[in-house]
């Protein structure tokens, strides 16, 4: 982007266009705005129409969720979605490292195998996960989620970093290579602390990805291990229709994801592309 | 220099140590299973029929049921109309969104962030919201729709509108990921060209068909194979708005799968739906990276 140019094409937004995206604005988040809204009542006023524009709120939905068993699934939720991020960025950030500093053969093919357990579907990896799961006795625990949850961020990690990687210049890393540090030393104290940003922001999406999955804790969860996003579900169909908890427990899964994809923007492109693109 | 090549041979060393846990990682998560898949895939394996797993006396057999499966053709269907429509809306609102939003100005700026909400939510609340939008009771659509007489049918268990619903819900959500891609094409286009087509006396349509529409058009060809690739994986706003339903009218191959192998049990059939799944996307994936290739040789 170039800032501060007013060419005439470009120029700065017109009274009318502002008008236009107000309303488009307003139009497209309205059925998410009508979702927060319900959270905050209760079951009479949910029904009532005209809905009233001003009503006190309460909190009632949200106290009666968290006296359930959604606290702690909320908590299932934040653990497989950390670890999983940790053992991704574990594993994954030395070998984006090496993948950028390595010309050799074979980088197109691996880096496209990459791509595709990125791009494939959840059932893929559903069905022998679930048999092997069975099996070994990993059905219904947070373990179990972690391992899936890697499977597909380990590929983000090392597809995310590459770019992270290539922008520190090699000049740096030479010099103190000449200086007699091994690698090792180069990579812990001088490129890591560089590439710290692209770190944090692939960590936010690694959390974000693991944190959203609803079909892996489906079908690989039943009660000990199950995640927030299966648990809402849950309660749609066992505890009947209570439209304002169901209104409250989407509003509590998506807060987090709302609150740290904000902060990542710039990334989301490149993440949600795996990389191929560059947003 | 013997120097440089101790180096090197550090260097290796310390790369093969880097690459080694991810590769062993990588193998062991996503490359056993989906071995593991092939196989089953393989084999009439049923989980309340254990012996069946290594059964592979007819190791075609799942494979050539799958023409004669009309619930099977029936998905692909379903898929291919869901995709196509879904592919088209997101790519096209999307751009006209860019075009609205590409301007100078903070308040824009900002507010472009706001467009990106329903794209980060956990698809699961996406499902919640538009399960609460298609219910009657408690729906300001059907509301609105009352103030002006109009009667509107359960969208979501209409063997005419159920698929709509979906296609709308779908596109609501992903929109903004073409629009932040065509946005970012944009952005790169130089000044100069358009003001050089004003100087020669071109209105705005004629710019945009003539300057931005083949500047943005790779763009939008590569945002539409990604949602070409990710809209497969359409389950939570099936899994929840309808069921598959009515009758098997939104049953997308995903879902059929999912249904096969966790609630008929037919594990071995699954995995062969599965694996047909699996190299419509490898090969969507292939031309995604092709053109990525192209674009970056021509470039």
């Amino acid at each position: 982007m170039s800032g501060g140019m007013t060419g005439p094409v470009r120029r700065s937004a017109s009274p009318r266009r502002l008008v236009a995206i107000g309303v488009t604005l307003i139009v497209l988040l309205l059925p998410f705005l009508w979702l927060l809204q319900m959270s905050f009542k209760s079951n009479d006023l949910i029904l009532q129409f005209p809905p009233p524009l001003i009503f006190t709120p309460t909190l009632q939905n949200y106290a009666s969720l968290w006296q359930g068993a959604f606290a702690a699934s909320f908590v299932n939720s934040l653990m497989s979605a950390s670890f999983s991020t940790a053992l991704a960025l574990v594993l994954g950030v030395p070998a984006a490292y090496a993948l950028s500093r390595w010309a050799g053969r074979g980088k197109h093919a691996l880096s496209f195998a990459i791509l595709v357990t990125r791009m494939a579907p959840p059932i893929a990896f559903t069905i022998p996960f679930f048999l092997f799961y069975r099996w070994i006795g990993l059905l219904d625990t947070v373990t179990g989620l972690v391992l899936v949850y890697t499977s597909f961020n380990l590929p983000l990690v090392i597809w995310m970093m590459q770019p992270f990687f290539e922008t520190v210049p090699s000049s740096l890393e030479e010099a103190a290579l000449v200086d007699g540090a091994s690698t090792r030393v180069v990579f812990l104290q001088i490129v890591l602390p560089m590439v710290a940003p692209g770190i944090a922001a692939t960590a936010i999406l690694c959390f974000l990805y693991a944190w959203n999955d609803f079909f892996f804790a489906l079908i690989l969860t039943r009660t000990n291990a199950r995640t927030a996003p299966v648990a809402v579900v849950n309660f749609m169909n066992y505890e009947g229709w209570e439209w304002g908890k169901i209104a409250a427990g989407g509003s509590l899964v998506m807060a987090p994801v709302l609150i740290f994809s904000l902060a990542v923007r710039r990334y989301l492109v490149s993440g949600l592309t795996a990389g191929a693109v560059k947003g | 220099m013997s120097g440089e090549g101790l180096v090197d041979a550090e260097r290796r060393r310390f790369n093969r140590l880097a690459l080694a846990p991810s590769l062993i990682a990588l193998f062991v998560i996503a490359g056993l299973p989906a071995i593991y898949l092939v196989v089953t895939s393989l084999t009439p394996f049923q989980l309340v029929n254990p012996g069946s797993s290594t059964d592979f006396s007819s190791p075609l057999r799942n494979y050539l049921l799958l023409p004669g499966d009309p619930r099977f053709v029936n998905s692909l269907w379903v898929q291919a109309k869901l995709s196509f429509w879904g592919v088209l809306l997101q790519v096209l609102l999307g751009m006209l969104l860019a075009l609205l939003l590409h301007t100078q100005s903070r308040v824009v700026e900002f507010a472009r962030t706001l467009f990106l909400i329903p794209m980060v939510l956990p698809p699961i609340v996406v499902a919640i919201i538009w399960k609460l939008i298609y219910t009657p009771d408690i729906s300001p659509l059907y509301y609105a729709a009352s103030l002006l007489n109009v009667t509107m049918p359960s969208l979501t268990s209409s063997v005419d509108f159920a698929l709509t619903a979906i296609i709308i819900a779908d596109t609501w959500e992903w929109m903004p990921f073409t629009f932040l891609m065509v946005l970012a094409a944009l952005q790169t286009i130089p000044d100069e060209f358009s003001e050089a087509a004003l100087v020669d006396g071109a209105n705005r349509l004629q710019i945009f068909f003539y300057i931005t529409l083949p500047f943005i058009t790779p763009i939008l060809v590569i945002s539409g194979m990604f949602r070409l690739i990710d809209s497969v994986k359409a389950f939570p706003l099936v899994f929840l708005l309808t069921g598959g339903g009515p009758g098997s009218v939104t049953e997308v191959t995903n879902y059929y799968a999912y249904l096969l192998a966790f609630d008929f049990n037919e594990i071995g059939y699954s995995s062969s739906v599965t694996i047909v799944m699996l190299l419509l996307v490898v090969a969507v994936s292939l031309g995604v990276v092709w053109m990525g290739r192209r674009r970056e040789a021509m470039a």
